[in-house]
């Protein structure tokens, strides 16, 4: 368990002082809102809005897998992977710091993006924001749990940035569809449909828990 | 002995297999009746869904040998996961290929977003970043644990996928007529003998492509042997 707040507050420290993580990912998320914004039927009118949803996910999941990319690749400076791997501790508890510290810079990333994304549209997410960011976490941790998993060995592999989101993409349908489909409801309707919702429940599930148990053999050096 | 000949009894036992079942097939295609609404290219689907069959198996064994191998530590079983994974997407692909020939003719159109359909593609670029991952992975142990890691994650999301497609209103309007016994007079036996071809496709392949990783594996160890003389 300390493995993890230590793993946690070491990533979010040095993310502190560089910057660079959060940075990177919120610019490229804003580029792909400006994007989007001009791929999107003209206006804002209620067509434009209907692709809302579904646009924010992409620049979320974009974002997700750009941050995701640098979680471990910053590790393999001066062999700090090694070091993680030699650590006596539970491999479970490294995986869930290196996660949880990739979550919180999503979940800030987020937070700006959605930002941008109702100036663009010309959205009020007030009356929904609460649940918004329910389901942004939801999706947000699916996301960060199994892409924390790929990421340590995507990060081992020839052609790196290519390989993470080759592996990622395929298994993550179920966190999007269910995640696009909750904040769909929310957005044009105002309601917050149980079965997406149970989806991405038992989704970030089957992810924490495979990932936890299989980050073991990733990092066996 | 070597390590290849328990093999090759299995490889001889599935070609025979594969030989008579599929001259018996392709002659109860031929005889076949030509269906009244479709017509003659509802027979593709004597080919269609006994391959995936093929597909399926495949990727069931990739997930049971990477698992073996995670628990054993046996080359031998990864070795069964790379074989099964390569064959898999090969009947795999002639499940994409076949079926959307067979859906321009009847649904007239290539694709739709069918319960099924998107499972079966989003299983199938699954296993293609499966296959991507060990080619780009150096070092056979490394790539041994990444793909079994891999493959049983993979596994793990089918049941996911099939709540989450169905959620999304991707309603299934995929013939259930096996199922339902619906099948015209003469129609039983072409379906039954392609499963057993398939199968005995998909075995001997499977063989084959076993054969040719213990070869590989012996070839390294040689080599690792002459390197370790020398030095």
């Amino acid at each position: 368990m300390n493995a993890l707040v230590a793993i946690l507050w070491k990533d979010l420290l040095s993310e502190w002082r560089s910057r660079d993580r959060v940075v990177a990912m919120g610019v490229f998320a804003l580029l792909v809102v400006i994007v989007l914004y001009l791929a999107a039927p003209p206006g804002s009118g209620p067509e434009a809005r209907a692709h809302v949803p579904g646009l924010l996910w992409v620049a979320w999941s974009f974002a997700g897998v750009l941050g995701l990319n640098r979680a471990f690749a910053l590790e393999l400076e001066n062999e700090a992977l090694s070091g993680l791997a030699l650590a006596p501790v539970e491999r479970g508890f490294l995986f869930l710091g290196k996660a949880l510290a990739s979550f919180v810079l999503l979940l800030v990333v987020q937070l700006a993006s959605a930002l941008a994304f109702a100036l663009a549209f010309d959205l009020d997410l007030r009356p929904v924001a609460g649940r918004l960011a329910l389901v942004a976490a939801l999706g947000a941790a699916g996301l960060c749990t199994i892409g924390t998993l790929f990421s340590a060995i995507a990060v081992r592999t020839q052609y790196r940035e290519v390989m993470l989101p080759l592996l990622l993409l395929p298994l993550l349908v179920p966190v999007l569809l269910g995640a696009v489909r909750a904040t769909n409801a929310l957005l044009l309707e105002g309601t917050l449909p149980w079965p997406a919702l149970q989806l991405l429940l038992v989704t970030d599930g089957v992810f924490a828990i495979v990932s936890f148990l299989s980050f073991e053999v990733v990092l066996d050096e | 002995m070597t390590a290849t000949t328990p093999l090759r009894t299995w490889q001889h036992a599935s070609a025979v297999a594969l030989a008579v079942s599929a001259a018996l097939w392709a002659f109860f295609v031929w005889r076949a009746p030509i269906d009244a609404m479709q017509g003659p290219i509802q027979k593709i689907l004597y080919v269609h869904v006994p391959v995936v069959l093929g597909a399926y198996l495949g990727f069931f064994l990739t997930a049971l040998g990477g698992g073996l191998y995670l628990w054993r530590r046996e080359e031998r079983w990864d070795r069964l996961a790379a074989a099964a994974a390569e064959v898999g997407v090969l009947f795999c692909t002639l499940v994409l290929v076949t079926g959307p020939i067979w859906a321009k003719g009847t649904w007239g159109r290539w694709w739709t977003w069918d319960l099924r359909l998107t499972l079966t593609l989003l299983l199938y670029l699954v296993y293609v970043s499966y296959l991507l991952l060990r080619s780009f992975t150096e070092g056979s142990e490394r790539a041994a644990r990444f793909a079994a890691v891999y493959a049983i994650a993979g596994l793990a999301v089918i049941p996911l996928n099939y709540f989450a497609i169905d959620l999304a209103g991707g309603r299934t309007v995929h013939p259930e007529n096996l199922g339902r016994g619906s099948l015209g007079a003469g129609m039983r036996a072409p379906f039954a003998l392609g499963m057993l071809t398939a199968v005995a496709a998909f075995a001997h392949l499977l063989v084959r492509r076993l054969e040719v990783g213990a070869l590989r594996s012996e070839r390294d160890r040689r080599e690792a042997e002459a390197f370790r003389e020398e030095a």
